[in-house]
């Protein structure tokens, strides 16, 4: 039998990340029909924020959609409450990550680790290293690579040399951010009202 | 007279579209543009940085603005790549929320003053260099070439960060592309996302974007499609080949940087436009 999670906190935790108010979105849908990804996804962007009014903390993270998300800002541009949806979408792939909401199987998710791992690591984003670590973690990718990687190989289109940037610098900047980021999250779970999920029998409602 | 611009180049332009540096820089130079590198820039934190870290994602552009401002002493800078233009200009409006701006000094370690403008490619032609300077300075200009512009999404979106003044249909890179010769079409996919960011992983679903894009672009008659952002340039050329092999009877249509096109009617050389570079054939719309 389904459960369903609830957490009355999503909608605030939501809004406390990136300043933007769930609770304004009124269901007209223009940003779904502006949507490119919807149509490939279990749920669409007004799903979504209604899920996030409600709570539904499994109707937003066990879908696909916010890891579909292109970030192309089309519903941002759109709303006519002005509401920043694009920022949502992140500020949700940012609690997903956090709390371990991650559906097994997200490429998308993973692929956006290697790629901050790797700005980080080197100051820059090193598209080789990126490639290879996919592939290594993800052997199935090895298809998809063959069929583009050395077309663009022997026209040159891939640089095998990494470039770093100001290494020591980048280290210094996530360090502080972090340090920062999780200092305010600390803040906010305190001033946030004990025990607010509970499990509820939802009768194969979820 | 010359004036002078920061540039960033961003990680793309040092690899997989090193064509898009190497003809910006060359159109640069024959337009009287001196452009000076950011020494030791770092990564935006481009579509990775604001899913995983917001701060990080808000500090790493500031922190290159700051660096234009303060070390270069420059009042522009250059963003040629479209999804770092998108994060240099998110930086700069984010910051001007006092709180942000607190902790974004914090992490870049002093405070930028917000004396940096950012402008992507089409900024630089339309308004760095200007439509009149630029067609002044045309000796080959194109015979009429039918261009489809796309801007895709992160020139003009969101508005409220960008000032795009039309962001559903915009028109800047229309007016550049009429100043060396070309004919713009009037089409609907100006705008519309190609799904480079699942590039990576979803294949389906960007095949399916880019046939939809580059179909109307082929409808509406035009020969060519231009771009300003290496991730749309390096997914609507190079899935081409891959949709060929699904249908036998897709047409393709060559996508050019709209520098390289700027450079070709400026002068530049082809080695240094680099046309060879292309999935998709260029140098016959490129003759």
């Amino acid at each position: 039998m389904a459960t369903c999670t609830v957490s009355p906190l999503l909608a605030e935790n939501v809004g406390a990340g990136c300043g933007e108010n769930a609770y304004k979105c009124y269901q007209c849908k223009r940003c779904t029909s502006g949507c490119p990804v919807a149509i490939y996804a279990d749920m669409h962007p007004a799903m979504i924020m209604r899920a996030v009014q409600l709570g539904q903390l499994d109707m937003v993270f066990d879908c696909k959609f916010i890891w579909l998300c292109t970030g192309c800002e089309t519903c941002t541009t759109r709303c006519p409450q002005g509401i920043d949806i694009a920022a949502i979408m992140d500020e949700l792939k940012i609690i997903a990550r956090r709390d371990g909401h991650i559906p097994a199987g997200t490429p998308s998710a993973a692929m956006l680790k290697l790629n901050y791992d790797s700005f980080v690591r080197w100051g820059r984003m090193w598209e080789v290293e990126l490639i290879t670590r996919d592939v290594l973690k993800r052997p199935t990718s090895v298809k998809s690579w063959l069929s583009l990687g050395p077309k663009m190989m022997l026209k040159g289109k891939i640089n095998p040399t990494l470039k770093r940037g100001n290494t020591l610098a980048m280290k210094r900047m996530v360090q502080t951010a972090e340090r920062i980021t999780s200092a305010r999250m600390q803040q906010q779970a305190a001033e946030a009202a004990p025990a607010a999920t509970h499990s509820a029998d939802a009768g194969g409602e979820s | 007279m010359s004036k002078t611009l920061a540039y960033y180049p961003g990680c793309s332009l040092h690899g997989t579209s090193a064509e898009f540096d190497a003809s910006f820089r060359a159109s640069a130079r024959a337009l009287d543009l001196t452009l000076l590198e950011i020494p030791g820039w770092d990564c935006c934190g481009n579509t990775a940085a604001h899913s995983i870290n917001r701060l990080l994602a808000t500090a790493l552009p500031v922190n290159e603005l700051a660096k234009v401002e303060q070390d270069m002493k420059l009042d522009a800078v250059a963003v040629p790549c479209a999804a770092c233009y998108s994060r240099f200009k998110t930086g700069a409006h984010d910051v001007e929320d006092l709180e942000t701006a607190a902790d974004v000094t914090a992490v870049v370690g002093r405070a930028y003053g917000g004396g940096v403008a950012v402008q992507n490619l089409i900024d630089v032609y339309h308004d760095a260099v200007g439509l009149e300077e630029l067609a002044a300075k045309v000796t080959r200009p194109f015979n009429g070439l039918k261009v489809a512009c796309y801007y895709g999404c992160l020139l003009t979106r969101p508005p409220k960060v960008t000032l795009a003044e039309d962001p559903e249909y915009p028109t800047h890179m229309d007016d550049v592309v009429k100043a060396i010769g070309c004919e713009p079409v009037d089409w609907n996919y100006k705008t519309d996302c190609c799904g480079a960011s699942l590039a990576l992983t979803e294949q389906g679903i960007v095949d399916d974007l880019v046939t939809r894009i580059l179909n109307d672009a082929k409808a509406c008659g035009a020969d060519a499609v231009a771009v300003a952002c290496p991730l749309c340039q390096v997914n609507l050329d190079g899935r081409q080949t891959e949709i060929l092999r699904k249908r036998s009877d897709w047409q393709t249509i060559p996508v050019i940087f709209l520098s390289q096109l700027v450079g070709r009617a400026v002068g530049v050389g082809d080695k240094e436009l680099g046309l060879k570079k292309h999935l998709v054939d260029i140098t016959a719309v490129m003759a």
